[in-house]
């Protein structure tokens, strides 16, 4: 199991944009949402990891944040999509829906 | 027992054991090294400053006020490695967990390297509605050169005056952080020119570098000088026989009625020289230390009014002197020559008027102060009629 699970580091290192895309597109959210949806799945990650691809998805103008103020500490930053991003998100959706066909489909027989 | 260091974090203040404040510097400094080259790197460093102050926030209580060792590396754990999404998806990435970690140092920020930059209307700090202060932050030059290059474009028949109204009513107000930021976008540092320029983003400049290119351009620019300055010999030429031969006619039909006119009007035209240069200077004077001579602005004035207050003071000392000089070119006589003059003493004193009212209605009627500021919003609903009755057509 290990070993699939490093085969396929990559695979989810640049599948990690796409389902931040998605996370932030539900609602407005500040990280430690993104991180606590993520948490449960394959593809829990971490601060380290998430910042600097936010800083890039913003430089990309995919997403946008406001500082809203907190009930404890300081001001944070909520994320959410643009029209691009939107419109990123939705290109994505269409090309994975392709892939998971792609990958379906492959290998069967032409009768089955 | 263990000594303390107390450590800042993104403005929060913390107290670290030894060991734990090693190993979070140890961390800070591989992220900023691997950060290297982003444009975003303070920021990203902040947030995770942020993120590290906020959840050790959560460890602290009322009788604990130290973060241990092996609390500040478990949260360095939680955090994770930082890592720089801005490389080139293109370059082999599949490094697995065991990846070298200067594998991802060097600058790599992509060619959309700087957040967009846009212009809007500033308000804080803003002297009339914040204009100059929206083009300081965008062309990131001190907001005094713009005022006082506004103040002295009032003069050329108040075209600044009403740039200004214009770029007041269409420049949207930066009043989220978010836009504030936008305005003053990712500041042009020479940082940021080393940067591009070692990204190859001046193509051109490298050009120089090559001899024929630099030899072409060289002779392109002399052959360019050569003919400007042969156009501005022959225009000078042109108007110096035009002036004089005007000047032989004017002689002729108008002898001078004044005796001593030719040191009266010399001394006449130095004096409104000076009135101008002072006024000018005192322009300056008010927008940079809101006095003039030492003579503060009353309480409650706004900048804007003091400005057209010393315009037309200034107005009034050039007047008598304008007068006597033109009694004594043309013995009272109205000519085209000064027309523009004129024109254009009219254009301030019928703007400053139209602003007094606009300003004085805003200030005590209701009606005029909503009307005034939906103005913005009825003008863009008449522009976007407008482009979709063109689009019809």
């Amino acid at each position: 199991m290990s070993s699939i699970n490093e085969k396929f580091s990559p695979i989810r290192k640049g599948l990690l944009e796409f389902l931040v895309l998605k996370v932030v597109s539900a609602d407005k959210v500040y990280v430690a949402d993104i991180l606590k949806e993520l948490s449960g799945t394959e593809f829990a990650t971490q601060e380290g990891t998430l910042y600097p691809l936010l800083s890039k998805m913003r430089r990309e103008e995919l997403v946008d944040y406001e500082w809203k103020e907190s009930e404890a500490g300081p001001p944070r930053k909520y994320y959410e999509l643009t029209a691009k991003g939107r419109e990123q998100l939705r290109e994505i959706s269409e090309y994975w829906q392709k892939i998971s066909g792609t990958v379906k489909s492959l290998g069967q027989k032409p009768g089955q | 027992m263990n000594k303390v260091i107390i450590i800042n974090l993104n403005g929060n203040a913390y107290q670290l054991e030894e060991g734990g404040f090693e190993a979070l510097r140890a961390y800070l400094d591989t992220a900023a090294r691997r950060l290297e080259g982003n444009p975003d790197r303070d920021e990203i460093i902040g947030d995770i400053e942020q993120a590290i102050a906020d959840k050790f926030r959560t460890l602290m209580g009322a009788n604990k006020t130290v973060v241990a060792t092996r609390e500040v590396e478990g949260v360095i754990a939680e955090m994770g490695p930082v890592e720089d999404a801005s490389a080139p998806s293109g370059t082999p990435r599949a490094d697995g967990p065991a990846a070298a970690p200067g594998a991802q140092d060097g600058p790599k920020a992509g060619p959309a390297g700087a957040s967009p930059k846009r212009l809007y209307k500033i308000s804080d700090g803003a002297m009339v509605a914040g204009v100059c202060n929206g083009l300081a932050a965008y062309f990131n030059i001190d907001v005094t050169i713009f005022r006082v290059l506004f103040a002295i474009s009032a003069f050329t028949y108040g075209a600044g005056v009403l740039l200004y109204i214009l770029l007041m009513i269409i420049l949207p107000e930066a009043s989220t952080s978010a836009e504030k930021a936008a305005a003053r976008g990712a500041p042009f540092t020479a940082q940021e020119f080393i940067r591009r320029a070692r990204e190859g983003y001046y193509e051109g400049m490298r050009r120089f570098g090559d001899r024929h290119a630099r030899r072409e351009w060289k002779r392109r620019f002399k052959q360019e000088m050569r003919g400007w300055r042969q156009n501005f010999h022959r225009e000078m030429h042109q108007n110096a026989q035009q002036w004089a031969q005007d000047c032989r006619q004017h002689w002729a039909l108008h002898p001078y009625p004044v005796f001593g006119w030719w040191i009266a009007i010399p001394v006449l035209r130095l004096l409104s020289l000076l009135v101008a240069l002072l006024c000018v200077f005192s322009l300056i004077s008010l927008l940079a230390t809101g006095s003039v001579f030492g003579i503060l602005l009353p309480a409650g004035l706004p900048v804007w009014a003091g400005l057209i207050i010393l315009i037309v003071v200034f107005q009034i000392i050039a007047l008598p002197l304008k007068v006597m000089r033109h009694a004594l070119y043309y013995g009272g006589r109205y000519e085209p020559m000064y027309a523009g003059w004129v024109h254009f003493w009219n254009t301030i004193a019928w703007l400053g008027f139209i602003l007094f009212l606009v300003w004085f209605a805003n200030r005590h009627s209701l009606q005029v102060h909503d009307a005034l500021r939906n103005l913005p919003h009825e003008v863009h609903r008449a522009v976007d009629s407008f482009r979709e009755w063109w689009a019809r057509q």
